[in-house]
């Protein structure tokens, strides 16, 4: 779609600001889990008093009240500068914020959505060892005493909880009847006693997602969003929150990061090698197709149409280009990549290959696996039929 | 100004999706009183004047019902003729707008230039020469009209896997070309080549993409209806796993497509890049598609076999997805 004036104007003032303000060096200033924190806080604070951080929020906050449209602007203009994505922050601006504003009380959004601007971070308590893909098989209990709910339970995957202050929390309150009608949503106090937290460690030496343990913890009753049993609608908010920037946002850096391939084809005096640039020109379309897809996706949106499976398919291609752009730099990089060299956090394309590689399978499996979007695809948009539910050992 | 769905909607009910390549004759007719052959044509030289993606949706329903008639090459030769400046441009125009055929050929020519002038050699990738007045070639000398049935030309039909489209090569011998119709001198052949490219790649790739979503919707349908250990084949996840793979390439294809349709500045490599996309799902889609008819597949009397055909010429067509990969490569790498 090509830009109204408004939307116009609008892309002149972000690049302006990010002419003078996007950060530069900040792979280099990311590479312990602290200095990545660090930067993370900066960035999004900067962001916030620029009014670029929350333009999904309503219009009562600054920088709030901005259509599809607009995000879509921001984001690409984002991407294009390369400045950091805003991973810290992101599951308090757009899970716990999606949450809150579509089903808390207005106590809860009043004490709650002000803070996310002043630094606080969430995290979302939601998968846990025997729930991943089958989410409603949570087993984590929350019995009610009094004024409080009394939890116990594991979760896991939960990204950035070793640095989270809230949590969105999905608990089971009754066994009976179907298994999603016995889950209650909470927001839970990270400080609170019962709470521990241990980072997991990923195979590149990452540790983006950590296990929270709940031992007691005593939840208000007053921190519950919906009715009790009724969790799974307001988890469904949860999930929906995104709506599809984040694909086109990171499609649109894969794009930018092709630029490191290329360098490794010159660094390695491929320029005349066939082969290699078949494969080259190959991932380009491949990136390309990705970055049209996603961008069809939201113009899509903005104009009201959507199809069930098209969020599918766009984290499914997204991840298997992402897959291929990583595993076309190891075999151009060749031995070299095999010795271990630093990390970058936050970033998926940093050119450390074998980094890339494995980082690349947060994607293939996080957020609905890529068996579960083809599932998706098969049954709701090609309307197979679902295989049958019982099954006994 | 017409709508595409109107466009789309009209293309569906003259080629209905049951009445797989239908008759090329009765086809040709069709095409003809409906205008798609002066699509491109601007309204100021009498045609419909519409744009590259009103185009692409019309070669988009022409891949669904894998239509004989040779819509694409046509289209490409009035625009040759369009852009020269040949004494007799209107009314070749007009011909060619109201059905007569002169097709532009999609595969290289091997021409060998006699001391005389004449030529002799090979004008490969002509779609239905039997019913083309004049081809529109790439001579050593530009672009120029050839007609078929002048001195020292020749039309030879090849026989092609594909059982939807009949190609020929149009066959030269001491063949002396008409000064009247050279479309362009040698130095505007490859402006004239580089006008038509894209528009080539966006007609193929969308062709592709139509075949594409029917093989789709065929090869669903049948594993819904085939059943094996009590259930429709359908219910497997693995085979479902498949379907939803077919889907998503055709889909990201799709995407990419209509973004290079629809972006003037789109550049002659892009374009060939979006026909590689398309057509590489097309033919993994078709490969996947009689894997999963099973034994039926293998069978001539059941029609899928025909969009694989369908697919493996067209990677072919307007350069192989090895020189478009080549291409995209050198490009990017800058």
């Amino acid at each position: 779609m090509t830009d109204t004036p408004d939307l116009e104007a609008l892309r002149r003032e972000v690049r302006a600001f990010l002419a003078a303000e996007a950060p530069t060096g900040w792979r280099d200033a990311s590479r312990t889990q602290d200095d990545f924190v660090r930067t993370q806080r900066d960035w999004f604070t900067r962001l916030v008093s620029a009014g670029y951080a929350i333009p999904h929020w309503p219009a009562a906050f600054p920088g709030g009240g901005r259509s599809l449209a607009e995000q879509k602007v921001i984001y690409e203009e984002l991407a294009k500068a390369d400045c950091p994505r805003l991973l810290l922050s992101f599951v308090s601006t757009y899970h716990a914020f999606a949450t809150l504003h579509e089903c808390a009380t207005r106590e809860q959004q009043d004490r709650y959505l002000p803070r996310i601007l002043e630094g606080e971070t969430w995290c979302q308590g939601f998968s846990e060892p025997g729930a991943g893909s089958d989410l409603a098989a949570i087993k984590t209990r929350a019995e009610r005493k009094g004024d409080v709910y009394v939890v116990n339970g594991q979760k896991v995957w939960s990204t950035m909880a070793q640095f989270a202050d809230k949590c969105l929390l999905l608990v089971r309150t009754s066994s009976d009847g179907p298994k999603q009608a016995g889950i209650t949503y909470l927001l839970m106090d990270m400080k609170a006693p019962g709470v521990s937290v241990r980072p997991i460690h990923q195979i590149q030496g990452d540790e983006e997602f950590a296990e929270i343990f709940l031992d007691n913890v005593e939840i208000p009753v007053s921190e519950r969003v919906g009715e009790e049993g009724k969790g799974w609608a307001v988890a469904q908010a949860t999930l929906a929150s995104e709506r599809g920037l984040t694909l086109m946002e990171l499609s649109y850096r894969m794009r930018g990061a092709l630029a490191r391939v290329a360098s490794l084809i010159r660094e390695h005096g491929h320029e005349d090698d066939r082969g290699v640039l078949r494969d080259f020109g190959e991932l380009v379309t491949q990136v390309d197709a990705v970055c049209a897809v996603a961008d069809q996706f939201l113009d899509n949106r903005i104009k009201g149409i959507e199809r069930i499976g098209d969020a599918s398919i766009i984290k499914n291609s997204y991840s298997r280009a992402l897959r291929a752009y990583a595993k076309l730099g190891l075999r151009l990089g060749g031995i070299a990549e095999q010795y271990v060299a630093p990390i970058t956090f936050g970033d998926l394309n940093t050119g450390n290959w074998m980094a890339d590689f494995m980082n690349s399978y947060a994607w293939t499996i996080a957020g609905g696996s890529e068996e579960v979007q083809r599932n998706i695809i098969a049954e709701r948009m090609l309307d197979m039929p679902r295989e049958p539910k019982a099954w006994v050992a | 100004m017409i709508e595409l769905n109107e466009l789309t909607d009209a293309a569906q009910k003259a080629f209905p999706a049951d009445a797989l390549s239908p008759g090329r004759d009765e086809s040709w007719r069709l095409v003809a009183e409906m205008g798609w052959l002066m699509v491109r044509l601007p309204e100021e030289d009498g045609g419909l004047g519409l744009d590259r993606e009103a185009s692409a949706a019309i070669h988009f329903e022409m891949g669904r019902v894998l239509a004989t008639t040779p819509l694409i090459p046509a289209q490409l030769g009035l625009q040759a003729v369009l852009a020269s400046e040949i004494a007799a441009r209107v009314e070749w125009l007009e011909r060619l707008a109201g059905g007569e055929y002169a097709p532009l050929h999609l595969l290289p020519a091997k021409l060998e230039a006699a001391p005389n002038g004449t030529l002799s050699g090979v004008v490969g990738g002509v779609f239905d020469a039997d019913m083309a007045m004049a081809v529109v070639a790439k001579l050593p000398s530009g672009y120029a009209l050839v007609p078929t049935d002048a001195p020292g030309v020749s039309i030879v039909e090849r026989a092609i896997w594909d059982p939807s489209r009949r190609l020929f090569d149009i066959v030269l011998d001491g063949y002396a070309p008409d000064p009247a119709l050279m479309l362009t001198d040698a130095d505007g052949a490859a402006a004239l080549h580089d006008a038509l490219a894209p528009e080539a790649h966006l007609a193929v790739a969308a062709d592709c993409l139509g075949a594409a979503n029917a093989a789709l919707e065929l090869t669903i349908e049948y594993m819904k209806m085939r059943r094996q250990f009590d259930r429709p084949i359908a219910m497997f996840q693995a085979l479902k796993h498949r379907a939803a793979d077919m889907k998503a390439r055709i889909a990201v294809a799709e995407a990419l497509l209509w973004n290079r349709v629809r972006d003037d500045a789109a550049t002659l490599v892009q374009c060939g890049a979006a026909k590689t996309l398309a057509a590489e799902a097309f033919a993994f889609v078709t490969e996947e598609a009689i894997q999963l008819h099973g034994g039926i597949g293998l069978t001539e009397e059941h029609p899928i076999h025909r969009f694989m055909k369908r697919a493996m010429l067209n990677l072919q067509l307007c350069g192989s997805p090895d020189l478009w990969n080549e291409r995209t490569g050198r490009e990017a790498l800058g």
